[in-house]
């Protein structure tokens, strides 16, 4: 008898298990969808060049564009490594591009949206979500912005395409000017010349298409959101799953325990989004799920860290930089997201 | 010269077909309602129909043009893996039908403790509408702003709700209770009303839907003093088609 009450009990945990996965997929999807297919269009239609030449030389301002540009692009992280990669091989300062880099995921429309959607009790979530992330980035990017040739936190195969960071003006400028008279590496050819060590993007355009028809760019775009949708969408079914089984598995009492703690929830919901590395755009109905019994600065902490830094983005983080800027990026977006969060528990009664 | 069959396009438009099938599903058997708020079915309608178009432009690629272009792109998991991922619970949940939360979730989250009213502030305020219109999430909403249980005192009321039997309770007590949801199923939170039953409260099932009609007033339940439903009329009626309150 007593084992059938336990097989009842256990099949409705089961229900609510399942119930709650499905929930949290569905809801995500749309999200998950419309981010797919923004970054799909942008990285085939967007020229990034013009932007950068509109972007102002002082570091800080720098890193305010940057952290605003994903408005322009609303991608998450798993599309903002390469846009911040273009961006940097398209000569940008680097507190544009870490400033892109860290903000993009989080200060864009969709995730704005997103988050306005699954906290609508808590309008105000929003807007520390959206504050407390340009404020991080800025720091980081102005950080990073003290290293004027960011080269030597590159991987060697982008480093080799990047510019040197441009000399301070002397008085002997007029001699370099010379369009005859340049030094460098050549491949000489007979259809003519190429320059080997000047950075890639001026010999190629790295914009995929660039002289292709619509229907090559619509195919193009459809199958880089395919491609993108089968990836994310994989990530997001393995962190819905995670989620439930949170909530439906592990006595209430722990969770109690460990969500009302000021640090401690702080300390769990960042190791959480670290390892959960579910994508921006919909993280919010994930953190949704911990939000009534977790402190409000934890679910800030989960929702302004994971954007930034995760276990999968790591990965795509090491394609473009050295392990050691990973390390410096990773360390001072944690220590940073404490701090606030923790300043936000303790002396905001929000 | 032997041609294969481009299995991993197929294998494409079978996952996108079966993700849109899903949720257009739940839409049309009205599960939907179980996961999500009504504010957002449409956001979900509209993600299945783009995955049956999506699927039928990859379908259209088998006829045509069966090699896939090659964009550059880093991934995570293997292109294999996250596409049996997808095509697993999609099929999963072609055939599941998601069941409303019961009582013992309601229980496990603390339902039966008089403290648990709402984490949410009110989006509408209750008092000038007349007691016996009020649902039940506008009585919570209500103790939640003056909890005093005798300023309610032989007010008229008339709720719907799933029965709960607290473990604690004596036998003529039950809790009539509603889920409150604010966006999908990851944040519905439990609220309930105490009844104080002339029988015994085995006669109502747990997690069966009864309406009740009675007056309130106050009286103390393990050990705590609450506002209590005292019904002159309880009568089971079927699941509500949305089960949740807003």
């Amino acid at each position: 008898m007593l084992s059938l009450f336990a097989l009842a009990g256990a099949m409705s945990q089961f229900n609510q298990g399942l119930t709650l996965f499905l929930s949290l997929l569905v809801e995500a999807t749309p999200f998950l969808l419309l981010g797919v297919a923004f970054s799909s269009l942008l990285a085939i239609l967007v020229d990034e060049r013009k932007l950068v030449a509109l972007t102002p030389k002082n570091p800080v301002l720098a890193a305010i564009a940057g952290s605003l540009f994903g408005c322009l692009f609303p991608v998450c992280e798993c599309g903002n490594v390469p846009v911040a990669r273009r961006l940097l091989m398209q000569g940008a300062p680097s507190a544009l591009a870490i400033g892109f880099l860290l903000a993009a995921p989080t200060v864009n429309p969709i995730v704005f949206w997103a988050t306005w959607v699954a906290f609508r009790d808590q309008p105000s979530m929003v807007f520390w979500r959206v504050g407390l992330t340009i404020l991080i980035s800025v720091i980081i990017a102005c950080v990073f912005s003290v290293q004027k040739d960011l080269r030597p936190f590159l991987q060697p195969a982008i480093a080799r395409q990047l510019l040197p960071p441009e000399p301070e003006p002397t008085l002997a400028t007029a001699t370099s000017d010379s369009p005859l008279l340049t030094r460098g590496t050549y491949l000489l050819q007979s259809t003519g010349t190429v320059k080997l060590d000047q950075p890639l993007v001026s010999t190629l355009d790295t914009a995929v298409l660039p002289s292709a028809t619509w229907t090559v760019k619509a195919q193009a775009v459809l199958e880089m959101m395919l491609q993108e949708f089968r990836e994310l969408g994989a990530v997001l079914v393995m962190g819905s799953a995670i989620a439930a089984t949170v909530q439906v598995a592990i006595p209430r009492e722990w969770i109690l325990a460990l969500g009302q703690g000021p640090i401690t929830s702080i300390l769990a919901m960042m190791l959480l989004a670290w390892v959960v590395s579910i994508c921006s755009t919909v993280d919010s109905f994930f953190a949704l799920s911990f939000a009534s019994i977790f402190t409000s600065g934890s679910i800030l902490a989960f929702l302004v860290f994971g954007p930034m830094i995760d276990l999968k983005n790591i990965s795509l983080l090491l394609t473009t930089f050295k392990s050691r800027a990973v390390i410096y990026l990773f360390v001072l977006a944690a220590q940073l997201t404490f701090v606030f969060t923790l300043a936000v528990n303790l002396y905001t009664s929000w | 010269m032997k041609r294969t069959f481009p299995w991993p396009i197929a294998l494409d438009a079978l996952a996108l077909l079966l993700w849109g099938l899903m949720i257009l599903r739940y839409w049309w058997t009205g599960r939907l309602a179980v996961l999500l708020h009504p504010d957002y079915h449409w956001l979900a309608i509209g993600a299945g129909w783009l995955l049956l178009l999506m699927a039928l432009w990859r379908g259209a690629a088998l006829l045509w043009s069966p090699k896939s272009l090659n964009t550059p792109h880093i991934a995570l998991l293997p292109r294999r893996w996250s596409l049996a991922v997808l095509l697993a619970v999609a099929a999963f949940g072609i055939i599941y039908i998601p069941r409303p939360f019961t009582s013992d979730t309601a229980l496990a989250r603390g339902i039966a403790e008089p403290v648990a009213l709402t984490r949410s502030q009110p989006r509408r305020f209750a008092r000038n509408t007349p007691p016996e219109e009020r649902s039940l999430i506008d009585w919570i909403r209500l103790l939640n702003v003056y909890p005093e249980p005798d300023a309610y005192t032989d007010e008229p009321v008339n709720i719907t709700g799933f029965v709960i039997h607290p473990p604690n309770w004596p036998d003529d007590y039950l809790l009539a209770a509603r889920f409150v949801l604010t966006c999908c199923a990851a944040d519905a939170y439990p609220v309930g009303l105490p009844v104080q039953l002339s029988g015994d409260r085995e006669e109502f099932a747990p997690d069966s839907w009864v309406n009740i009609t009675g007056t309130m007033m106050t009286d103390t339940v393990d050990g705590q003093r609450r506002l209590v439903i005292q019904p002159q009329d309880v009568s089971p009626v079927p699941e509500p088609k949305n089960p949740y309150e807003f």
